[in-house]
């Protein structure tokens, strides 16, 4: 195992593991992923989870954040986050080539918040059926399915879903 | 690194191999789980797992309820350690808010947490050896689960979905007749682990067929970040209750059980080994525990974490199971990711098992203990 050097990091912050959970936290291009987590895994560190976050309606930018969570297998907690903005319509750049647990993760990212991955050897839904529409956590996901649509936390107009137009007021012309 | 072999991956020239789905109705894959096998007569060329026939959008879920509407989740995503998961997610949220939980509730959660484990072990040794052909250990090992369903029943009122934890502690006190039960389960338990191991663990059949089958290097855990008593039968020492120590979990001694070979067997020998060491864990507990409150008194009324990211992990029977949380400083979170063992576990499946026999893939599956709601969470 070698000493941890991240290449292509734009930005470096530690943060305090009593509070977060997590040592540092990276920013880094989407496009340089691969280079930063083949430096991780040289150093003996393992991919925790790829989460993604939809900055659209958090930060107000069109774009979406995935994080990439690193911890060493063995020895003490080091854990790196390091996050990635993808701006909305572009691709995120696959890294499992790298660690083979992110071709799930990103299959995840890709099914859950409809981030693109270039170089996924089999980028196709993991949770949702195959031939399901819409990306359930986008925050401005509609589920088009009337009866669960009140998961998505999007209040709809009346008449906005198919078969849910509100019922004819009674007695509304009387008087 | 390994690479699985994709299942659409043809030998040409070859007609003699065939696609076989295994589930998702299937007794042997413990739920919903469809694994898309390519066999060769009776050997596996290739394996997929399709998984999601059991998603309910857990993680949707908290992004549209406030931070305690979410705590009966938790206990429904891996529903056989409900209380490790419930009380892991207490514990992120008072992590995050910086909030005191009082020593006789560390306690109880330490005793509560430890108890589900080892119904969590009984439950995986009963079906394994199920899953193998053998009925009766299965009578036996949830005979011994079900004393400790009562004894948690008693206290949280729940056999399995217990919501036992708050922000700042636990529900309810526990009384001294649930400690004596604690502590008398477990002088009652270790005669039986000793019938355990001369029932199952020294049978000859259960040995033929666990032994060098399914074997999980510690290289599983770089690739994919394999966890558990998966990973400690592999030989590697890991455990968040050691590594990273949440809780009181750093003033109990007791031993990372590992084992050599990362096969069935092995995995069985450490789930055994775990199931000692939580009864040393109870027995410290249970005679360490004071007096007090269960609840601490000042928890603010709106749970609100501090802007950010908070990263919380805990040892569940499984592995690691680790909640990320990007908070913007109110009532509900942006997003909550929920880090189940199990998901990580199965997505070996496409290395793990090519090469082994038809056979050998129940043995496989039954024995790195997955539970499906975990992985579609």
């Amino acid at each position: 195992m070698s000493e941890l050097s991240l290449p292509n990091i734009a930005e470096s912050t530690d943060v305090d593991y009593s509070e977060r959970g997590m040592q540092h936290q990276h920013t880094a291009a989407a496009a340089d992923m691969p280079a930063v987590a083949a430096a991780f895994r040289t150093a003996g560190y393992s991919l925790e989870h790829i989460t993604c976050l939809d900055l659209r309606q958090v930060e107000g930018i069109g774009a979406f954040r995935l994080d990439y969570q690193f911890n060493p297998v063995e020895g003490p907690v080091d854990r790196h986050v390091v996050q990635a903005v993808v701006a909305e319509g572009q691709a995120a750049t696959s890294i499992a080539g790298i660690f083979a647990a992110a071709d799930w993760y990103e299959r995840e990212v890709f099914d859950m918040h409809g981030v693109d991955v270039s170089g996924h050897p089999d980028l196709k839904r993991i949770l949702m059926p195959d031939g399901y529409t819409g990306f359930p956590l986008r925050k401005d996901f509609v589920d088009e399915d009337p009866e669960r649509h009140q998961l998505s936390g999007v209040v709809l107009e009346p008449g906005a879903v198919p078969g849910d137009e509100p019922a004819a007021e009674e007695g509304a012309d009387e008087v | 690194m390994m690479r699985p072999k994709s299942t659409m991956e043809l030998v040409p020239g070859d007609d003699e191999t065939y696609y076989l789905n295994m589930g998702p109705q299937h007794p042997s894959t413990h739920g919903v789980l469809r694994l898309r096998l390519h066999l060769e007569g009776e050997r596996i060329l290739g394996a997929e797992p399709v998984i999601g026939y059991g998603h309910r959008a857990h993680e949707k879920m908290a992004e549209n309820r406030d931070y305690l509407q979410f705590l009966p989740n938790t206990s429904r995503i891996d529903y056989l350690s409900g209380m490790i998961y419930n009380l892991g997610y207490c514990q992120a949220i008072e992590k995050a808010m910086q909030i005191e939980v009082p020593e006789r509730a560390e306690y109880i959660r330490v005793i509560c947490a430890e108890l589900n484990r080892l119904t969590s072990h009984l439950l995986w040794l009963g079906t394994y050896l199920l899953d193998l052909g053998g009925f009766t250990p299965f009578l036996y090992a949830f005979d011994d689960r079900e004393k400790l369903l009562d004894i948690l029943d008693s206290v949280t009122g729940s056999r399995l979905t217990y919501s036992y934890g708050r922000f700042g502690g636990v529900s309810m006190d526990v009384d001294d007749t649930f400690l004596r039960a604690a502590a008398d389960y477990c002088t009652y338990f270790r005669k039986r682990i000793d019938e355990y191991h001369a029932l199952v663990t020294h049978n000859i059949i259960f040995r033929h067929r666990t032994k060098g089958v399914g074997v999980m290097g510690p290289q599983l855990a770089l690739d994919y970040g394999v966890s558990g008593p998966c990973l400690r039968a592999a030989g590697v020492a890991r455990d968040l209750r050691k590594d990273e120590p949440y809780g009181i979990y750093d003033r109990f001694a007791f031993d990372i059980v590992t084992a050599e070979g990362g096969d069935c067997f092995a995995r069985h020998m450490v789930r055994m080994g775990e199931m000692e060491q939580s009864l040393n864990i109870i027995e410290q507990a249970v005679g360490g525990i004071p007096d007090g409150p269960v609840l601490a008194a000042k928890v603010p009324k709106r749970i609100r974490p501090p802007a950010g990211e908070h990263y919380f992990a805990v040892e569940s029977a499984r592995g690691h199971f680790g909640m990320y949380l990007r908070s913007d400083g109110t009532d509900v979170p942006v997003r909550l990711k929920l880090r189940t063992p199990s998901f990580v576990h199965v997505a070996t499946m496409p290395v793990v098992l090519p090469g082994t026999m038809l056979a050998d893939t129940v043995a496989i599956l039954g024995s790195i203990d997955i539970v499906i709601p975990e992985i579609d969470r």
